[in-house]
């Protein structure tokens, strides 16, 4: 038995050396080491390398929620390579581009898994990408591959028959809707209207917004929709007109930042002037951002936004978890990936995907710390199940088990005050 | 090209012959093409609401909206379905596929019904609307909606292919027609001249010795002409009174 495993180990390595001579697609990513084509790899990890896989949007209208998340992780993942690594192995990123559409996806993470066979999934963007890659995971389930803390909330990484291939440590989407439905009725606001993209991720939001609702025996009363991949420049002029018709006090929208902040753009100009809420995963920084650079009052606009996130204020500086952070980012202040950089877009600073990203990163740091010296995808699981009240220093413990495999569950909402995202402390007072 | 008056008719009677056929044929053709295209399209979108209806009943059952989303959003990548909606027993819509929402004569409609509708909806067009019911009806509905003027342009591109041809065929017919009919009358314009040249005695036999030779209809009433000609003129029955037999 063992002899079988020992020559497939063989058989396996020397493939990837072949391929990696061959093919060079270890190589691409970490261009300018010397000697990286002789790595022997398997399962993603060489003497001097832990490779995870990456497919996310570096491009298009949604691009910036990649590259963001992606500059976070590498804070962290920089750090600790610079601290020697674990147990002498690089992090490495994998990076291929999805520009948010499930096709591309699906091509990236078969290359992923199949011809490039990193170690594990890692840093994904969206639902309606994520959603078509689960079966992928189930497909070749005896590799063992798990998908690593993508940045979506949605459900269907969450539970059967798809749940037991990802973790989560963000908050999902059925939270952060259910708290501002929660919120919004508690202030009175108990109209409220839907504004989502069409497709997986639009969905999973409504569907949280529907259910949060169903508490209350309220339903929704009004919805409208959107292209995935609308750009700022779009009209959504006839969107505001069917949400205004149903006479809303409050509208969630489940959308990326360039449309929302369309959306909110002609909400206001149309005399839909309610408090207006946006998902974690609208990418605040950048919706505020497109607001500011093409409004001259910009505060007209913003003072109706109110934005739910699964992390903590990056202005908190009473977390050691985001000083890290905003340590990290200013000593290492990642670049965009050098292969999508098109010189088009400018990163931020700081920023809540970043610093989930960043989180994301300290944690699969940890897990692959418990997976040992010799890593095996084998041990991943085991490793994660035996994280227990870990602190990732935002003041919220992170667990899991066989019965829980989504680390955080704290949502936070935040309105804009003086062009930044801070913690929205007294709903009524602010929206009554 | 020349046509003897005795063949004009003849060839316009092809011609009529030929645009019969050729306008008979396409309009059969068209309307088999229609109407099997059509079916086929509104048998496939059945197919596929049916495949989306049984698909559904676990997800509705046991998962998340945002599976059924992505089930019908990869539906939607098929040439001709413009729109998908997915009801629940209640008429609530569960899943959809409009942009910017759901339209008006959508939401006013009896979404149960599984029977296949046109719909004209405001802004968007004209549509076939296929149903299948999910779980017999007791769990909802899936509704697809064909664009009518995407599967007429498909349905008028086979019938264009197919009536091309035909015009094709006629047009060769004709031109056929036509060179046969002037390649049949040239001989009886010959035996015109021939005969008028006899009639004002201006005819040369040499220049008509290929007429004369034929061994068709033409070739004996030439000879015939000759003789008639012979005989009646006392000059040539000395020297040609035994021409005639010598023909035959």
């Amino acid at each position: 038995m063992s002899k079988t495993r020992s020559n497939r180990t063989n058989l396996t390595s020397r493939r990837t050396v072949l391929k990696s001579l061959l093919a060079g697609s270890v190589v691409a990513p970490f261009a300018g080491r010397s000697l990286v084509a002789q790595e022997v790899f398997s399962e993603g990890v060489s003497d001097n390398q832990i490779v995870l896989g990456t497919s996310a949007a570096f491009s298009g209208p949604t691009r910036g929620l990649g590259i963001e998340l992606y500059r976070g992780s590498t804070a962290y993942f920089t750090h600790v390579n610079e601290g020697g690594g674990l147990f002498g192995r690089e992090i490495r990123q994998q990076l291929y581009d999805d520009s948010y559409q499930p096709d591309p996806a699906v091509t990236n993470t078969t290359q992923l898994m199949v011809e490039d066979d990193v170690f594990a999934l890692f840093g994904y963007v969206g639902t309606p990408t994520v959603t078509r890659v689960l079966p992928l995971l189930k497909k070749f389930q005896d590799r063992k591959f798990m998908l690593m803390f993508p940045f979506t909330g949605a459900q269907p990484q969450r539970e059967f028959p798809y749940g037991d291939f990802a973790f989560n440590l963000r908050a999902s989407y059925r939270q952060e809707t259910g708290g501002l439905v929660d919120n919004f009725v508690e202030i009175g606001r108990e109209r409220i209207g839907v504004f989502y993209q069409a497709d997986a991720y639009g969905r999973s939001g409504w569907a949280g917004v529907r259910a949060a609702l169903s508490k209350y025996n309220l339903n929704m009363v009004g919805e409208a929709t959107y292209r995935r991949g609308t750009k700022f420049t779009a009209n959504l002029r006839e969107q505001v007109e069917i949400l205004k018709t149903s006479q809303p006090q409050a509208v969630i929208c489940i959308g990326a930042y360039a449309a929302c902040a369309a959306f909110l753009r002609d909400a206001v100009d149309g005399g839909l002037q309610v408090p207006i809420a946006n998902l974690s995963f609208v990418g605040s920084e950048n919706l505020l951002k497109l607001i500011e650079d093409s409004q001259e009052n910009s505060e007209d606009y913003t003072k109706h936004l109110v934005n739910s996130q699964v992390v903590p204020s990056y202005t908190d500086d009473t977390l050691p978890g985001v000083i890290e952070y905003n340590e990290f980012m200013s000593r290492y202040n990642p670049a965009v990936p050098e292969k999508f950089d098109d010189d088009q877009y400018t990163t931020f600073d700081r920023s809540f995907v970043s610093l989930e990203g960043f989180l994301n990163a300290k944690l699969m740091t940890e897990i692959l710390r418990r997976v040992g010296a010799n890593p095996r995808r084998l041990d991943l699981e085991e490793a994660v199940f035996s994280i227990k009240d870990f602190d990732l220093g935002i003041g919220e413990p992170v667990s899991f088990d066989t019965n829980r495999r989504q680390g955080l569950d704290r949502v936070y909402y935040t309105v804009v005050e003086d062009g930044v995202f801070v913690p929205l402390r007294n709903w009524k007072g602010t929206f009554s | 090209m020349k046509i003897t008056k005795l063949f004009q008719r003849t060839v316009f009677g092809i011609i009529a012959l030929f645009g019969l056929i050729g306008i008979s044929t396409s309009v059969l053709s068209i309307n088999a093409v229609d109407s099997h295209l059509s079916y086929e399209y509104q048998a496939n979108s059945e197919g596929h609401a049916r495949t989306i209806a049984d698909a559904s009943v676990d997800i509705i059952l046991n998962r998340d909206l945002s599976s059924l989303q992505s089930l019908i959003d990869q539906f939607l990548k098929i040439q001709g379905i413009e729109y998908i909606y997915i009801t629940n027993e209640n008429g609530e819509f569960l899943a959809h596929t409009f942009v910017p929402g759901i339209p008006q004569s959508i939401l006013d409609s009896d979404v149960s019904n599984t029977e296949t509708v046109q719909r004209t909806i405001r802004g968007m067009g004209d549509f076939v609307e296929v149903a299948s019911p999910i779980l017999a009806g007791v769990a909802g509905t899936v509704h697809i909606g064909m664009d009518l003027e995407s599967v007429s342009m498909k349905i008028q591109a086979a019938i264009g292919a197919q009536v091309y041809l035909i015009a094709s065929v006629f047009l060769i017919g004709i031109f056929a027609a036509i060179w046969f009919v002037n390649f049949a009358s040239k001989p009886i314009e010959q035996l015109q001249t021939y005969a008028v040249g006899l009639a004002k005695k201006e005819s040369d036999d040499g220049n008509f010795a290929k007429l004369l030779e034929r061994k068709d209809e033409a070739g004996d009433l030439a000879r015939l002409f000759q003789y008639f000609s012979t005989v009646s003129d006392p000059e040539k029955l000395g020297k040609e009174s035994d021409q005639p037999e010598s023909s035959n």
